[in-house]
């Protein structure tokens, strides 16, 4: 009970007062949640970013809730989503309790399987763009070689948005491997040990070790991966920009084009605040999910 | 994966871990088990998916502008040059890695600073306050930054830092806060009461009990954190769009757009800049991808 | 026990890493910015900077050049026009792209300076003035060449199929038919960057209902789009793409990543409707082809249309426009006039450009290619109507949507019936 660990803490010196905390929450508070209670405050006006928002009452929410374009995009997001966590998941869990091996030759490749992670999504978008390039990449040859004909990925209204699945796979993959590489090397060696005598297999001791071992993990980097497609933004205005036609007009990037576009900052602020919200549940869920906010430490209490 | 190597002594290079059961321990795999055949193919496949793209990339930028179109993305240039790197730093490239890297600096040292410190008191103080401190990073944890952009700009706006760097810097190191903390958390917490009595005993108040105990025992997690929040401050992309204009205050991802002429983009140049702006990172990253991984697996683990 | 000493640490730090950043933070009083949209056409405005500061060497008094990226152009002037560090001048397309500014009284008002000053005000067409009008109010000093969408073609392809440049609009069907068996894509069409796509409607509409239809939208009249020119023109659009006009793969072929370009002039597409900035493009990326094969021709006429053949779209030049709050409202004024003076005309002129000066006609011989000058010259000079491009003259809140739907349509998402119903929900 943490109520008995404060009891027993709050006499003891060398325990550091709230103050330590308060620079880190002010500055916390001015930068990250003051703007968010203002964009509750913007998204009751209308303001095109030149003098002061006037007040609009509930217009921009009752236009949000008619807005064909933000059903769409909450569709988009919400597949999104899905389609990243259920791609990205099976793939960095295997590679990561396979870079998990300490082999030298492992340690190389996971090297380089991190790189990408160190290009921002504006280089990554720039070089995905080119490599799918209908009429000057490599698909120019590989289309009529396959028999396929011309193949215009980013042209298509499906195929666009599989592409920035992908893109985004390909960008986070690394950092969730990492997450489950560290994961995997946490896992007592001697659990193996035990089910070897037993004469378990490869894919049994995975199966029924390592997953199970790896729980905690996988919802950490579940929510990551949920919280990181929100923000497969720039990812989107650079490739598509939203398109072809708006089918690939994900959440944030319609707020982007009704804020800096259109200049409805009132409208965009509107969308924002949902964003803000589904933001803040998820937060919720996941600090249930993973007991982040429980002071529950292995030392610590119980 | 040679034998050679399979078979060779493995040790964790250092010894600088923090002591935490079971990640002393090296797995290795048992005597006479076949080679993880399954395993080797499916990273070799993700080696391909993460090597061709970079691949491309590197081409391109010895790659001449007006060919770079018609010879495609993964030929090897026919008239190889170096002219894109000497354009990039012609058109100032350096001064925006320089902008950058300030702007990195100052991030990192804020975040760092002000989080260890809020950390410090979440685990230590054990006050209300604190838990609640803790509560509103946690629910801070899955806000995008792009959702507040429209009032992080009125706020920098009305601060008159519109268009400096300060202005790129504080609300970065404020959305990088919620992550760091929730890693320095985890990390601080592992630190065992034993030793915060032993300080006491010696009469170290909470400063020393921070210095000398809580900020050497972190560093890994201290690591991960500075390699997160300058990863977040390098690839920044709205906020630099958003809060400045002038040219010199132009960051490298704004940069890119220096590359580009009223209606057309050279690529290859664009990939260049790219190139050069990785290296930076690209070497924090060698540096600490140890201690990075450690400090992922504060987070992931338990 | 928290010390004071750590927190004056801490606050000691923070104020550095801060003040470190924010050096040099905000502008000299003694410098007035103009800003222009970064391309390679900016020498002329660096020349008469110069001239500007060398007149002011006894005061000391300069204008320095802000180049701003063009991919972002209009966002960052809108953000920096609301955070009270306006430019002092800035590039802008006029007519609705100012509206806003001018509606929030940020811009100052020319008309006094023309009417001051006759010389000045008779140094441009009438006609192109007129697009820097705001509500009847002079807001914008045009500043640059003209710039018209014509009809470009590979001479090359044309002479391989056996074929001419179309001159009605049966030509450009049948053209699109015997292109299309040779296995040439008949028009590059850059569909990534929707504006491109727009220059097609806007030619359609213009030649089958007159500059009219549009002029009642841009008045703010969105049932305007249901004028049945409209209809016709996204029909006749919707027909070119089942022909197969546009090739297959015009959706993500960008036209900023010289996508588009590249097909015409290596033959791969035989023609691409364009701004005439076009030429230069293809004089610095393919000279070769820009020298000897690149060809030009008028949007043709539509059967039973009533707009004026003659007529032309595209952007009618760019234009400087003053922020009324500056500091150096004065200054800002004098610097105006350099666009009028013989040296800018003449920078112009030997940059391929053509000037939208009442004496350009004379000066176009010292063009580097008088031929596509004159003919670009001649074009706007007997246009009717020159139209401006429609998501520069309507409102960002209107055009941005607008663009989305011309996209759409061009798409095949949108039947034409359904591309008008948006529309005219704008």
């Amino acid at each position: 009970m943490s109520a008995t660990v404060r009891d027993r803490a709050a006499p003891r010196t060398g325990r550091p007062g709230p103050l330590w905390a308060l620079p880190g929450v002010a500055f916390f508070a001015l930068f990250a949640a003051l703007p968010m209670v203002l964009v509750a405050y913007l998204s009751f006006t209308h303001w095109g970013g030149l003098g002061d928002p006037r007040f609009a009452g509930f217009d921009n929410w009752t236009r949000l809730a008619g807005d064909r374009l933000m059903h769409r995009a909450v569709g988009l997001s919400l597949l999104l989503t899905v389609a990243s966590w259920a791609i990205q998941t099976p793939i960095s869990l295997l590679l990561g309790v396979w870079s998990a091996g300490r082999q030298r030759g492992r340690a190389v490749v996971s090297a380089l399987f991190f790189l990408p992670l160190l290009l921002s999504s504006a280089a990554v978008a720039i070089v995905w763009r080119a490599l799918l390039d209908p009429n000057f990449g490599p698909l120019a040859w590989a289309g009529p070689f396959l028999g396929l004909g011309t193949v215009d990925l980013l042209g298509g209204s499906t195929s666009a948005f599989w592409v920035i699945v992908f893109v985004a796979s390909w960008q986070f993959i690394p950092l969730h491997m990492l997450l489950y590489q560290g994961g995997a090397r946490q896992i007592p060696e001697t659990l193996y040990q035990a089910a070897r005598i037993d004469g378990a297999g490869r894919l049994g001791m995975f199966w029924h070790i390592t997953l199970p071992q790896l729980r905690n993990t996988m919802t950490t980097s579940s929510i990551l991966m949920v919280v990181g497609s929100l923000t497969y933004f720039d990812t989107v205005l650079i490739m598509t920009g939203g398109g072809p036609g708006t089918d690939t007009t994900i959440v944030p990037y319609l707020m982007y084009r009704a804020g800096f576009r259109s200049w409805e900052l009132g409208y965009a602020s509107a969308i924002a605040f949902t964003l803000v919200v589904a933001a803040t549940l998820i937060a919720l869920v996941m600090v249930r999910l993973t007991g982040f906010g429980s002071m529950r430490s292995t030392r610590e209490g119980i | 994966m040679s034998v050679v190597q399979e078979r060779a002594p493995v040790n964790t290079p250092g010894g600088t871990r923090s002591p935490r059961p079971g990640t002393g321990r090296i797995r290795r795999r048992g005597v006479g088990e076949r080679p993880n055949v399954l395993g080797g193919l499916g990273a070799l496949i993700w080696l391909l998916v993460v090597a061709v793209p970079l691949y491309a990339l590197l081409i391109a930028t010895v790659q001449r502008g007006e060919n770079y179109v018609p010879e495609g993305p993964l030929a090897p240039p026919s008239d190889p040059t170096l002219g894109n790197y000497a354009t990039a730093v012609e058109k100032g490239l350096l001064g925006f890695v320089w902008n950058t890297a300030l702007v990195t600096v100052a991030v990192v040292v804020l975040v760092v600073v002000l989080a260890a410190t809020t950390s410090f008191a979440i685990v230590r103080s054990r006050r209300r306050l604190t838990d609640a401190a803790f509560r509103m990073f946690l629910l801070g944890l899955a806000i995008p930054s792009q959702a507040v952009i429209i009032p992080v700009y009125l706020i920098i706006v009305r601060l008159g830092l519109y268009d400096s760097l300060t202005a790129i810097v504080l609300p970065t190191a404020a959305f990088a806060l919620p992550v760091c903390v929730l890693i320095l958390v985890g990390s601080m917490r592992d630190i065992s009461e034993e030793l915060y009595e032993a300080m006491a005993l010696d009469g170290a108040g909470s400063v020393r009990a921070f210095l000398w105990l809580v900020v050497p025992m972190s560093r890994s997690g201290l690591s991960t954190v500075a390699v997160y929040s300058a990863l977040q401050a390098w690839n920044g992309f709205l906020f630099p769009l958003i809060l400045t204009q002038s040219a010199d205050k132009r960051l490298i991802t704004m940069g890119l757009f220096e590359f580009q002429g009223e209606y057309r983009v050279d690529v290859p140049g664009l990939l260049t800049a790219v190139v050069l702006s990785t290296v930076p990172l690209f070497v924090i990253y060698l540096v600490a991808r140890r201690s990075l991984a450690d400090g992922l697996m504060g987070v992931g683990g338990k | 026990m928290t010390s004071p000493r750590t927190a004056a640490a801490l606050a000691a730090l923070t104020l550095l890493t801060v003040t470190a950043c924010g050096g040099g933070g905000s502008s000299s009083g003694d410098e007035m910015h103009v800003w222009m949209y970064q391309d390679t056409l900016v020498v002329v405005q660096e020349g008469a900077v110069e001239r500007f500061n060398a007149d002011h060497a006894d005061d000391g008094f300069q204008a320095v050049i802000d180049q701003v990226p063009g991919d972002n152009y209009v966002e960052r002037l809108r953000t920096a026009m609301g955070s009270g560090e306006q430019p002092d001048v800035f590039f802008n397309w006029g007519s609705g792209s100012i509206a806003p500014y001018a509606e929030q009284g940020l811009l100052e008002p020319l008309d006094d300076l023309l009417a001051e000053d006759p010389e000045f005000a008779d140094a441009f067409l009438p006609s192109v003035l007129e697009s820097g009008k705001v509500d009847g109010v002079q807001y914008g000093i045009p500043l640059r060449g003209t710039q018209p969408v014509v009809l470009f073609y590979n001479r090359a392809v044309f002479e391989e199929v056996g074929v001419e440049p179309p001159e009605t609009w049966e030509d450009v069907l049948s053209l699109v038919d015997d292109f299309t068996e040779a296995e040439v894509t008949p028009f590059a069409l850059a569909g990534a960057d929707p504006w491109t796509e727009q220059m097609w409607l806007q030619y359609l509409v213009d030649r089958i209902g007159g500059p009219d239809v549009f002029a009642r939208i841009a008045e703010g009249d969105s049932e305007g789009w249901r004028d049945p020119a409209v209809l016709e023109a996204a029909d006749m659009v919707v027909d070119l793409v089942d022909r197969g006009a546009f090739g297959d793969s015009y959706a993500s072929v960008s036209y900023t990543e010289g996508g588009a370009s590249t097909l015409l002039s290596e033959g791969r597409a035989a023609m691409h409707l364009m701004g005439s900035w076009e030429y230069s493009t293809h004089l610095d990326q393919a000279r070769e082809f820009a020298e000897n094969d690149l060809g030009y021709v008028e949007f043709p006429p539509i059967p039973g249309g009533t707009g004026d053949p003659a007529n032309v779209v595209g952007n009618p030049t760019n234009y400087f426009s003053v922020s009324a709050d500056g500091p150096h409202v004065e200054h800002a004024l004098d610097f105006l006039r350099y666009t009028a003076q013989d040296e800018y005309v003449a920078d112009m002129v030997a940059n391929g450009e053509v000037p939208t000066t009442a004496n350009a006609e004379e000066v176009l011989a010292d063009s580097p290619n008088p031929e596509f000058a004159t003919f670009q010259y001649e074009l706007v000079r007997d246009a009717p109507h020159f139209q401006l491009s429609w998501d520069q003259a309507l409102t960002p809140e209107v055009a941005t949507p607008m663009v989305t739907e011309i996209e759409a349509l061009f798409n095949g998402q949108r039947t034409p019936q359904e591309f008008v119903d948006a529309l005219a929900a704008l």
